[in-house]
């Protein structure tokens, strides 16, 4: 009931959107070719289903395995960051200047260097999502007071000790602060890559319909990426709250 | 038992402490007194081997008249703020410093645990800090400080956070707990009534650069501690504070 309650302002802004762009489209008599009513997208997405899921699922491969090698080397990156100032001072400028690339820019790249295959969208999700999530790790690593760590060193802890005992936990909330954005933008990076060449994916579905004049498909699977990124982000969700009752406590009473 | 030779702490050309020496004996609490910002802390955090390495220091430090690397297993210090880390469990927290010194986690929780009456703190072996109060906390902090079995205890404040009422209650505490096994113990406060309180010695730092001005003995015992014996040493430590506060 009281996550009805939480839930329930959301739901009554998007029927009132949905209902609102319904009538618009019933009223005004809108060409199903430029402005298809919702009932239409849907219906679209009944009859496509097969086919659309089967691209759905192609993408969410890409993203999947881009996102998970993407938490890997930010962690392993990180790790680098945290023990060398050296390094941190002369990668983290260049890491926040690789954000200034567009990525619009870059799939086209990543299709003309490495093909059509897995690699080039997987190499895109990375760079797209790598960064926040080492950004929000470098700084939950920074965000652990000195007395905690004075107290760990005065009893004889190694820099590794120090970093697995307290930097590491005492960074959970902001690395799971970076992996919700980064998740956000796994299946938009796919899909861009897939825009830029692919056999199979929601990209080059997407690309398909519009190349039909068919905006209700387009529709249909703009609406099933945005249910993956909630689903993605549902997950990440979950398991930040199965592993981390001990990690929400306050620091005093 | 513990020697330390002029230590001289610098920030670039900021002389931050000049020349302190001082020894610390088994069985005497030695309190370290004096204005903030003199340079109190930076001795105590250098003793621990904890002081910001962006500091240059110079001083030779003696235990058993060897000369010792710094940090130090003989050496426990506990900080100003309790530093209890929030994921963990007391017990968890309490058998820290065992395990980083290689104490298998069984027979750490197990000394640990044998502790936890003595401190209070019985029935709260899996609680969070978060749901303890002020002063058991600081008995939590305590719990993990004296557990390490270290030979000198160095606590930077441990009261500081804590009400009136608790803080007297800590103090008459700790002493009991440090009566059962005699250790060298330097407390840095800047409560000059805690100090006589508690002190078997009492070392009088001045700032500009940090130094210390005043080495005070108090001979009475404890137990016979009141205003009125302790009078004539408050008045004496309340005049030099105040002739070094800037």
């Amino acid at each position: 009931m009281k996550y009805l309650g939480q839930i329930l302002p959301a739901l009554v802004v998007i029927c009132v959107f949905l209902g609102g762009w319904e009538g618009y489209v019933a009223l005004t008599d809108a060409s199903p070719l430029v402005l298809p009513a919702p009932s239409d997208v849907v219906n679209g997405l009944l009859v496509e289903r097969s086919a659309i899921a089967r691209h759905a699922a192609a993408t969410l491969g890409v993203a999947g395995v881009g996102f998970g090698l993407s938490v890997l080397f930010a962690f392993a990156v990180s790790i680098v960051l945290h023990f060398s100032g050296w390094l941190r001072r002369g990668l983290l400028p260049l890491l926040v200047a690789s954000q200034t690339v567009p990525i619009v820019a870059l799939a086209p790249l990543m299709v003309l260097w490495f093909g059509f295959g897995l690699l080039p969208k997987v190499l895109l999700v990375i760079l797209v999502t790598f960064f926040p999530m080492v950004v929000s790790l470098v700084a939950g690593y920074a965000s652990l007071p000195r007395p905690f760590r004075d107290q760990l060193v005065s009893m004889g802890a190694t820099p590794w000790t120090v970093y697995r005992r307290a930097t590491l936990p005492s960074a959970r909330g902001h690395f799971f602060s970076g992996l919700r954005i980064s998740a956000t933008y796994a299946i938009v990076a796919t899909i861009f890559a897939e825009y830029a060449g692919a056999r199979q994916g929601l990209g080059i579905y997407i690309l398909s319909a519009k190349n039909n004049f068919r905006a209700d498909l387009v529709l249909s699977a703009v609406l099933v990426s945005a249910c993956l990124t909630l689903a993605l982000l549902a997950i990440i969700h979950g398991i930040e709250r199965a592993t981390g009752r001990r990690y929400r406590r306050n620091a005093h009473a | 038992m513990l020697e330390l030779q002029g230590l001289t702490v610098r920030a670039g050309s900021d002389p931050l402490v000049e020349d302190v020496s001082l020894d610390l004996v088994e069985g005497s609490l030695t309190c370290l007194i004096g204005p903030s910002g003199c340079g109190k802390s930076s001795v105590i955090k250098w003793l621990a081997g904890v002081l910001a390495p962006e500091l240059q220091t110079k001083g030779d430090l003696h235990l058993d008249g060897q000369t010792v690397e710094l940090p130090h297993d003989a050496i426990a210090y506990q900080p100003q703020q309790d530093t209890l880390f929030p994921w963990l469990t007391i017990c968890e927290n309490a058998r820290l410093g065992l395990e980083i010194r290689g104490m298998e986690r069984r027979t750490a929780r197990d000394r640990v645990r044998r502790l936890f009456p003595a401190f209070g703190l019985d029935g709260h072996e899996d609680s969070f800090p978060d749901q303890l109060s002020g002063g058991m906390r600081q008995r939590a902090a305590f719990l993990r400080t004296i557990v390490q079995d270290a030979r000198i205890l160095l606590l930077d404040e441990p009261f500081s956070a804590l009400d009136a009422v608790t803080r007297l209650q800590m103090q008459d505490w700790l002493i009991d707990r440090l009566a059962e096994r005699p250790r060298a113990v330097l407390m840095v406060t800047h409560d000059l009534y805690e100090a006589t309180q508690m002190a078997d010695r009492i070392l009088v730092m001045a700032g500009g650069p940090g130094r210390i001005i005043a080495d005070i003995p108090i001979s009475t015992p404890r137990a016979d501690r009141s205003e009125a014996t302790l009078a004539d040493i408050r008045s004496t430590l309340k005049s030099m504070l105040l002739k070094e506060t800037p």
